[in-house]
């Protein structure tokens, strides 16, 4: 018992050897197995046979990178990569194949010279014709650094006379997932349910934890109760689809625009033979409802960017936003009238 | 009261030459309640570690060991035992294709021994050991989950012997050790689970494991030999060691195993205790 060597993997730093490693490794460790399989009929064993002849026949390491690269591409998943000297393969048609609905030549006309910048965040307050009514934008574009809660108050209370908020995070491809919560605590008074998170407990393809709940709590700092708007387009993935995830349950908070990319499976990375990286969607995350957002989060409203808007230099969707929150003003002194 | 401890304290050191000659044989297995033997052992590590939260293939190179021991006689009741708290703590780097690990582990252990004299020279010792250890592999280029924390208790088996032999009229020291842990818990994240669940969503049911040799088969052997350098003075004592910690483990499908072998060098110093709060130094080979 006491000679017994717990030892690593037998693969081979051969052709053979990388291929059949990294087909399972993801066998093993990736957590979309049944998504894919409902969303467009993958079956991995059948990916195996397909590739390994083609790995099998490559004649140098960058012709390997090519196949291995095009395998983890049926994986159809943004979080699937190979990362080598060669570079990093990754699998773009989850936004690819649909309308941009973002342009930051149109967002300058509506940011202007005098935009204010606090860790990454750029906002300003939008005002009316008349310069009577503001409401504030907000452009997030990545998750990749932290957000300090003072620096978030600081521009909560810059914005303070704004009745409605635009965030924007169109474009926003991910980074940690910390910073997409501390972004969403600025938005709830209370701690509230927004989605579940699990884990593989083995390498079986159903070998998950049970679902455990995600809970957003309150910033310390600033909160903002007023309208908010949450732009999103088909390049909100990872980090940013998690955010949305979170502000879909804030019952002041309304999502606008197409629906995100998904990337809802928190990565790990891991090794090959040949030391290449191999990075892999390993903990799926669910929404309030348990729904996988893998694929995406449809929107509360679908607004895109119109051809005319386009050519007009206006952003159809910052409009819209600006409308909504004009509307929920108008109603509720409706309201207070009646 | 100052008084009684000045008789104390000229009686010990009236005592002290009896006890130089006693020091013809100090080393571990000097039979004295009050002699502690120190040792701190500076050297170079060779490590081989495998975590597959990290990656399915081994990293290996190399580092530095810095380790104390204090090995000390007591009686207790009208039994003789032995008491050891060992130190090891390893940092270093190591390999895989050229991916960079970098690892870093403290351990210590509390050992409480009973001698048995075999024959001239020879003395065994068995007795149970309590183990704990923290540390961490850390790759720079892991993404989510770049690092594999170490921390883990356990109870062990430890066995030892001690023997002494002359050489050119010195007494050379060689000694043997071996740690089998036989029952722990440690931190044990699930097989897919990132850090990030466990520490920022504070989802950590189940990351304690239990651990037993089936799912921890490891061990640890420690050779040493202590050489006296100036024996007329019993002043200085080399002491060389060979340690070789063999950690593995297989929980929650997570495969590791974290082999390392120093050999390390330092010099022994033996104290001499009075009373608690007297310590006198019997010699001192600094």
């Amino acid at each position: 018992m006491l000679t017994s060597c717990i030892g690593e993997e037998s693969f081979e730093n051969s052709n053979s050897g990388n291929f059949e490693a990294l087909w399972e490794v993801i066998d093993r460790q990736y957590c979309f197995f049944d998504v894919a399989e409902k969303e467009y009929g993958l079956n991995w064993n059948i990916v195996h046979d397909k590739y390994k002849p083609l790995a099998e026949a490559c004649e140098d390491d960058a012709e390997l990178f090519k196949v291995l690269g095009d395998m983890l591409g049926e994986l159809r998943d943004g979080h699937v990569n190979l990362t080598s000297m060669f570079g990093t393969s990754y699998y773009w048609d989850w936004k690819l194949d649909y309308p941009l609905n973002f342009s930051d030549s149109i967002q300058r006309n509506y940011l202007g010279n005098d935009f204010k910048l606090t860790n990454g965040i750029k906002y300003t307050a939008l005002t009316n014709s008349a310069g009577t009514d503001s409401i504030g934008y907000v452009y997030c574009g990545s998750f990749a650094g932290g957000f300090s809660v003072n620096n978030l108050s600081m521009m909560l209370l810059e914005l303070k006379n704004a009745k409605g908020l635009i965030i924007d995070v169109r474009n926003n491809g991910g980074g940690m997932v910390t910073a997409a919560e501390s972004l969403a605590s600025s938005f709830t008074k209370e701690k509230i349910h927004c989605g579940y998170i699990r884990h593989k407990t083995g390498p079986g393809h159903d070998e998950f934890s049970e679902p455990e709940e995600i809970y957003l709590k309150p910033s310390p700092g600033v909160i903002w109760l007023r309208p908010v708007v949450v732009l999103t387009n088909r390049s909100v993935y990872s980090a940013a689809n998690y955010f949305v995830m979170l502000m879909h349950e804030i019952p002041h908070a309304f999502i606008l625009g197409d629906a995100t990319g998904g990337g809802s499976g928190l990565p790990l990375n891991t090794t090959l033979p040949n030391g290449w990286s191999v990075r892999l969607s390993a903990c799926p995350m669910l929404d309030a409802k348990g729904n996988d957002t893998e694929f995406g989060i449809a929107p509360d409203m679908r607004v895109d960017i119109s051809n005319i808007d386009w050519l007009l230099g206006r952003d159809t969707m910052i409009e819209a936003a600006k409308m909504l929150i004009s509307e929920y003003y108008d109603k509720k002194a409706e309201e207070k009238a009646q | 009261m100052i008084k009684v401890r000045n008789i104390a304290l000229t009686a010990a050191l009236l005592a002290l030459p009896a006890m130089s000659m006693a020091q013809h044989a100090i080393s571990d297995t000097i039979r004295s309640e009050r002699i502690v033997v120190k040792s701190t052992q500076f050297g170079a590590s060779f490590m081989d570690n495998l975590d597959t939260y990290l990656s399915g293939y081994k990293y290996t190179g190399g580092g530095l060991h810095i380790g104390h021991e204090s090995f000390r006689d007591a009686r207790t009741g009208s039994y003789r035992w032995k008491y050891q708290i060992l130190f090891n703590s390893r940092i270093g780097a190591a390999l895989q294709e050229g991916n960079v690990q970098i690892a870093g582990m403290l351990g210590c252990s509390w050992s409480g021994y009973h001698p048995f004299k075999v024959c001239k020279g020879l003395t065994l010792l068995a007795g149970a050991q309590i183990q704990a250890e923290v540390g961490a592999l850390y790759v720079p280029g892991n993404g989510n989950n770049p690092a594999s924390a170490k921390l883990r208790t356990a109870l062990a088996a430890s066995g030892m012997a001690i023997y002494h032999f002359p050489v050119l009229g010195n007494d050379w020291v060689a000694r043997y050790q071996l740690d089998i842990p036989l029952a722990g818990v440690m931190f044990a994240p699930q097989f897919g689970q990132s850090y990030y669940e466990i520490f920022g969503l504070g989802h950590a049911k189940g990351v304690v494991a239990f651990t037993h040799p089936l799912n921890c088969p490891s061990w640890r052997h420690m050779l040493s030999l202590d050489i006296p350098l100036n024996a007329k003075r019993h002043s200085t004592t080399l002491r060389l060691s060979y340690i070789a910690d063999l950690y593995q483990r297989n929980v929650n499908n997570i495969r590791c195993h974290m082999y390392s072998h120093s050999v390390t060098f330092g010099f022994v110093r033996t104290i001499l205790k009075v009373k608690k709060e007297n310590t006198i130094k019997a010699y001192s080979p600094y």
